[in-house]
């Protein structure tokens, strides 16, 4: 059975430390941070964001979309006019464009909310209100066996606040 | 104090604009939650616009009873007020999108603190713009058949035309426009909800902030959304009026048939949008107190944006006489002739005074950093803008090539009223907007304010013993 421990730090460089401390012993634990921070960031070295993917994936499609739908429309019911071609890929780069960025952007936003789960149902376990003010957290998830120390390793590098989670 | 003083020079090749007189994200919360609070005035001002968009409900329902005929509309003058306000708004939006996006990339720092104004601006005011096409067609339960989809018949709308590009460019760009903002206010939803004490509205942001947590993970996945998303949207400013340039620029009369419209529509869109910005942004630092979040350093960088486009656009204005008289075309000639001496005269030297001549003033740095001279400016600008798009509009269809065609316009007062009801609906909603959500963005103003530090007591805004210093509504620095 695993259980948890909140944590709570008035400083930028101690949650730092933290991090690095948690790291090195192996433990599983989600940082909280009232602002992007490239300083926990570096501490963390997190994986890159795959949010991209999904971007570029979307934006191709998107294109494509856009150019097809206005040459499929041109084709089924052609507008004869003086020798202009019936499909003609000039005007329709702005349909394209417009459909690209659409459904780029719109993916984007769902490929944000996938990877960061939300929304989510509850918004309380394993995490504190203060973390939404100013101060930094990390809720630690291990072992009941590992809590312990845990708990020092959290005090030791200056969490201010330091509970219990289940 | 005079040890954490902003540089009176900012730098603003870098833009690095700071918040001395901020210490801490407990007063940025403090501070920015606190512009929620509703006030006299603000009940004041919200009557006003209800007043004003009701009269131009009003005004349309009556102009949807007694027919499109009510609106000045004259052969051949059939576009008026209304296309003209349709362009003037869908302008202003572009300001948002180029400060929340365009600076973003740039990463230009004294967009931090006025992007979200502008954001809610832009939203606002392309919903605004959106209404536009929709009354001018007088019969306003058939705009669906430009929407692109098979009639009964199998038809689709002709993707060659401007009108359909139109629809796409600007649903698209109110899509992302809105979309951008509020994702963008997930964050400090979330900071709302967790000081929320009324259970109701405590609820309701709860599902608004979608559970967000601050956590690493949301953020890195939020930051590089974020970044994006922002381009995505930095080809859309240019592109969404450009398009509406091809309304014009597309078709043979005198003074459309131009290759110049889609960068003077864009710089004029920027321009006027900055002008609006600075209408919105300077009433809300004084009123809120804000003079240390939007300082006059942010205020002096805006406005050289506002300066460097309002030359963009006379340079756009001169050079359109310059291809008029270079190209030897009589009728283009005479149009350009007519535009300064002509019947319109008035029109466009209004347009050429409050976008050419006054912004001029702003290469004095006295009044670059003048609050009250900028908001006067902006309105010059707005007034100037909108009649840069009537100088467009109006005499170009009054005088195309044959003088048997030629005509007159005079607005009705149902074009009027219906103008001015559009001021009230934007404002309306930007009132609703300020008293619901935060103004200045909470989680990026933090990204701004030094971090506290265990290592080192002293730093931004901490005296030498680690105390805060006192701070005032005054940012340091700011004068002269």
């Amino acid at each position: 059975m695993r259980r948890g421990l909140v944590a709570a730090f008035r400083e930028l460089d101690a949650t730092c430390d933290a991090i690095v401390a948690l790291k090195k012993a192996k433990y599983d634990f989600t940082v909280y941070t009232p602002t992007p921070r490239h300083e926990i960031e570096h501490a963390l070295e997190p994986p890159m964001s795959p949010v991209r993917r999904y971007t570029l994936i979307a934006g191709l499609l998107g294109v494509t979309f856009g150019y097809w739908i206005p040459i499929w429309t041109s084709e089924y019911w052609p507008m004869v006019v003086g020798g202009k071609a019936i499909g003609s890929w000039i005007p329709y780069t702005i349909i394209g464009f417009e459909v690209m960025v659409l459904v780029g952007a719109l993916t984007t936003v769902a490929a944000m909310f996938i990877h960061s789960r939300i929304p989510k149902i509850t918004a309380t376990t394993g995490f504190d209100p203060r973390f939404t003010h100013g101060d930094y957290g990390i809720y630690v998830e291990a072992a009941p066996d590992r809590l312990k120390e845990a708990e020092a390793t959290l005090r030791k590098f200056g969490a201010v606040d330091v509970r219990g989670e289940s | 104090m005079a040890s954490f003083a902003e540089p009176l020079r900012p730098n603003i090749a870098s833009a690095d604009v700071q918040l001395p007189g901020v210490r801490d994200y407990e007063q940025v919360d403090n501070e920015i939650i606190g512009t929620l609070k509703p006030t006299k005035g603000w009940f004041a001002a919200f009557g006003v616009a209800v007043a004003l968009f009701l009269m131009g409900a009003a005004t349309w329902i009556y102009q949807i009873y007694w027919g499109l005929g009510n609106a000045g509309y004259a052969p051949p003058v059939m576009w008026g007020v209304y296309i003209i306000t349709f362009v003037f708004w869908v302008g202003i939006g572009h300001a948002g999108t180029l400060i929340s996006a365009i600076l973003f990339l740039f990463r230009a720092g004294f967009r931090t603190t006025i992007y979200r104004c502008a954001e809610a601006m832009t939203v606002f005011a392309v919903m605004t713009a959106g209404l536009f096409p929709i009354i001018h067609i007088g019969r306003p339960w058939k705009f669906f058949w430009l929407v692109p989809y098979p009639n009964w018949r199998l038809l689709w709308p002709n993707f060659k035309s401007p009108l359909v590009w139109d629809v796409f460019a600007i649903s698209t760009y109110l899509t992302v426009s809105a979309t951008f903002l509020y994702v963008g206010l997930i964050p400090d939803i979330a900071v709302l909800r967790d000081r929320e004490t009324n259970p109701v509205r405590k609820r309701i942001l709860a599902v608004m902030s979608l559970g967000w947590r601050n956590s690493e993970p949301e953020w890195r996945h939020f930051m590089k959304m974020y970044l994006f998303l922002a381009a995505f949207s930095t080809p859309l400013v240019l592109s969404v009026h450009s398009v509406v340039s091809f309304d014009f620029a597309m078709a043979l009369t005198p003074g459309w048939h131009a290759t110049i419209f889609p960068p003077y529509f864009v710089a004029g869109a920027i321009f006027s949008g900055i002008g609006m910005v600075f209408t919105i942004i300077i009433p809300i630092r004084k009123f809120f107190k804000l003079q240390h979040y939007v300082t006059i350093n942010h205020l002096d960088a805006a406005a050289k944006l506002c300066l460097f486009t309002s030359m963009v656009v006379g340079c756009a204005y001169l050079i359109e006489f310059f291809i008029a008289w270079y190209s030897g075309v009589k009728v283009e000639q005479d149009y350009f002739w007519n535009r300064v001496f002509g019947e319109w005269w008035w029109a466009a030297w209004i347009m050429l005074t409050c976008n050419m001549i006054f912004p001029l003033s702003l290469f004095s740095q006295k009044l670059r950093r003048n609050p009250s001279w900028l908001w006067i400016l902006s309105i010059f600008i707005n007034i100037g803008m909108w009649f840069e798009r009537f100088v467009i509009i109006v005499p170009s269809l009054s005088h195309e090539f044959e003088p048997w065609q030629w005509g007159t316009y005079a607005p009705s007062w149902v074009d009027m009223a219906i103008l001015v009801g559009s001021f009230g609906w934007f404002f309306m909603w930007f009132l609703l907007f300020i008293k619901q959500l935060p103004v200045v963005a909470i989680a990026e103003v933090k990204e701004v304010v030094p971090p506290r530090l265990r290592s080192h007591a002293r730093g931004h805004g901490i005296d030498t013993e680690g105390h805060h210093l006192p701070y005032g509504t005054e940012t340091p620095g700011e004068h002269d």
